[in-house]
């Protein structure tokens, strides 16, 4: 047993300075920022997540070889407006200065985006969210993935001046390609327009202005809190008077809280990914948009 | 209003069912001095579910069901067993491990496959005001089936029998407090168990009375809590724990008047609530001395109860300021709200903002929370300052205030002078 792990350990040992070599480590925080990553760096990069697929990077508790991994990569990409926090710690706690803010491989993906629903440093009323920053989930808007690999190509010609038209090449052709996909998402959509809809939590606003879909509540007041009677009981009533048909959960939200006012009110559920891998189906930035679209057109037409 | 009522008396319903049994299990539980025992089962049976969730089946399915219930009856096993220790080591202690380990091991296994997080939390975290009457329907027969049980082992069941009887006891808790937490969430279920016991112990010695008493004790303050979480718009099920809690300081309250002298409990209640008041008011005579530009809960309070106590101590301009800044800020406040409804409404109403338009009210929305924000540092600057100014006389008039209020033997200490 101990000889195994000592020769895994070697070998691992071994191979990650020439695995370093050949292709440029690069760590995200979530799966979004991930894909689109991969999407700029294409074969030139390796890059990993540090919060798992369908977890809730809020509340995300690093682990020790989280460390270890930020002490192999030179590039660190995070989603900022207060989303992922524990990050700055955890570049403190490897000693990797060059990833922390103001670093050469570090890259905040929210920097020139048009914040959504900032309200200063309160909580507006009801909106689900304790972000003096603004919404974060700003990824699901697919326009924002051109400022987002934007930032990320920044910092990659900086790291690796040779590859830089690489990476340009890269981005663009993933540019064309998700421009191609916004069309047909918005003509897949395009009857939903203005469809009232409510959600668990307020991760859609983003998607929403692209897609032009109305989301008239939400279940979730406050993070972590649970609903009360009353605001429940306004959440029915604005359902059967806009006739609601559609609301959206995210894999990791309950589920019994949910199909309770969706029942009262007679609508459905629908679960939707708000970030790449939250569904099985959705493994990449582009076939999570597919999965939600497809997923969005199918409660629309029942 | 009726709309909000339709929802709030099938959760009364669930929590008379819960209560019926747990004021039961809670006086079991007291006895036997395992306050703690319903987290470890309840844990126990989440990792259960677990496993079976880790082996591929589905959730609410007859395996999981059968799972939880073998790791529940395992745990029953060791209880029973363990029961014998308490002359050494407090079972407690044991209770304490494994609801520790059930609930680490279950973090390991969740950290294998994410998606069972919100399964684990489902089972712990249950929300008495989305359960319904297929809740009730479920829990019914169950909870009848173990009271029937226990009324007809009655005699067996007073925490002295044999290994069999203290197996046969907790395995029918596990069994009760899985159900229970799913619905209502371990706090909730804590409370359903412990409170209403307690206070049916504290006023009678047999068990009947104690069950009626609790019985009562647990309807009443079940409904309380719900109409509180109704009237003041409340998380029902923090609502309801609250109001548990409430009833219990009542009943401690209430206990030295109804069993005992009652003329020392009246004395002894009159000089805790004036050493209260005598220490909250000296705790703040002395952070305002020493630390005036801290927190002052107590002046806070007053002020927010009556702003115009702010003109005893603030100067004129400095009144002024302060409405300003407080005008501003509101007024700032109330124009990124208008822009946020403005970029809202054109999600799906006109023609589209574009990017510019978006990331220009973006901006804008940034400098209203700066410049609010500058507002109401300019509010709290002026208060910290007139706070500083006033300091000394207000930290001595407050120290007065504590000694008047204190019950300090003064007579005693006049005559010993004068003598």
């Amino acid at each position: 047993m101990v000889l195994r792990f000592a020769v895994i350990a070697a070998w691992l040992a071994l191979l990650s300075p020439a695995f370093a070599q050949q292709r440029l480590q690069v760590v995200t925080t979530t799966t979004d920022l991930r894909s689109l990553t991969e999407a700029v760096g294409g074969d030139l990069i390796a890059a990993i997540n540090l919060v798992p697929a369908s977890m809730d990077a809020e509340d995300y508790q690093p682990k020790p070889q989280d460390i270890l991994r930020l002490k192999n990569a030179r590039m660190l990409v995070r989603v900022g407006l207060d989303y992922d926090l524990w990050v700055d710690k955890l570049v403190l706690q490897a000693g990797t200065r060059d990833l922390g803010r103001g670093g050469s491989g570090y890259v905040d993906a929210s920097f020139a985006i048009a914040v959504l629903e900032l309200r200063g440093m309160s909580v507006g009323p009801g909106d689900g969210h304790a972000h003096g920053s603004g919404n974060p989930h700003y990824w699901l808007d697919p326009k924002n993935a051109e400022i987002v690999t934007g930032n990320i190509l920044e910092a990659l010609a900086r790291i690796d001046p040779a590859n830089a038209a690489r990476y340009e090449a890269n981005r663009l052709a993933f540019l064309a390609r998700l421009q191609a996909k916004l069309s047909e998402w918005e003509a897949k959509l395009a009857p939903l327009k203005a469809t009232p809809i409510v959600a668990y939590h307020n991760s859609w606003p983003y998607f929403a202005r692209r897609f032009r879909l109305d989301f008239v509540a939400f279940i979730e007041t406050k993070p972590g809190v649970p609903p009360s009677p009353a605001h429940l009981a306004g959440i029915v009533k604005t359902m059967r008077e806009r006739e609601v048909r559609i609301v959206i959960r995210e894999p990791h939200e309950p589920k019994r809280d949910v199909a309770f006012v969706a029942d009262k009110a007679g609508a459905s559920v629908v679960t939707l990914a708000a970030s790449v891998g939250g569904l099985p189906q959705a493994g990449d930035y582009i076939s999570l948009f597919d999965v939600n679209v497809e997923a969005l057109k199918a409660a629309a037409a029942r | 209003m009726t709309e909000t009522l339709t929802f709030l008396w099938p959760a009364f319903l669930v929590a008379v069912c819960l209560v019926g049994i747990h004021a039961y299990f809670g006086i079991q539980v007291l006895a036997r001095k395992v306050i703690f025992v319903d987290l470890a089962l309840a844990q126990i049976a989440a990792l259960g579910a677990t496993v079976a969730f880790m082996l591929g089946h589905p959730a609410q399915s007859l395996p999981t069901y059968g799972y939880s219930l073998a790791f529940t009856l395992l745990a029953a096993v060791l209880l029973a067993f363990t029961r014998a220790w308490g002359t050494r080591v407090p079972q407690e202690a044991l209770i304490g491990v494994i609801y520790v380990v059930a609930a680490a091991a279950a973090i390991l296994l969740i950290d294998r496959a994410p998606q069972g997080a919100e399964h684990l939390k489902q089972i712990l975290t249950g929300n008495i005001l989305t359960s319904g009457l297929n809740d009730v329907a479920a829990i019914v027969p169950l909870y009848a089936a173990i009271g029937l049980l226990h009324w007809l082992l009655r005699g067996r069941m007073g925490g002295t029998g044999s290994l069999v009887w203290e197996f046969v006891f907790y395995a029918s808790f596990g069994m009760v407090v899985t159900s229970s937490v799913a619905i209502a969430g371990v706090l909730l279920v804590f409370s359903f168990l412990i409170v209403p016991a307690a206070i049916g112990v504290m006023f009678s010695s047999s068990l009947a009375y104690q069950l009626a008493i609790g019985w009562i004790v647990g309807m009443v303050t079940s409904a309380a809590g719900l109409a509180a979480s109704f009237a003041f718009d409340l998380p029902t099920g923090a609502a309801m724990v609250c109001a548990f809690g409430a009833s219990l300081a009542v009943a401690g309250l209430l206990y030295p008047f109804l069993r005992g002298d009652r003329r020392h409990a009246l004395r002894i209640a009159i000089a805790t609530v004036r050493w209260v008041i005598a220490v909250i008011l000296a705790g703040s005579a002395i952070q305002l001395a020493v630390a005036p530009r801290a927190d002052q809960p107590l002046l806070d309070m007053i002020e927010a109860a009556a702003p115009s106590v702010r003109g005893l101590y603030f100067t004129h301009a400095e009144q002024t300021t302060f409405t300003e800044a407080g005008e501003f800020a509101e007024r700032y406040r109330m124009e990124a709200e208008h822009l946020n409804d403005v970029e809202k409404s054109n999600r799906i109403e006109g023609v589209a903002f574009d990017d510019l338009r978006v990331a220009r009210i973006s901006s804008f929305l940034k400098s209203y929370g700066e410049m609010r924000k500058g507002e109401q540092f300019v509010m709290g600057e002026v208060r910290a300052r007139a706070r500083e100014r006033v300091r000394w006389v207000v930290s001595l008039g407050l120290l007065a205030l504590a000694l008047a209020f204190a019950p300090l033997p003064w007579q005693r200490l006049g005559a010993r002078t004068s003598r």
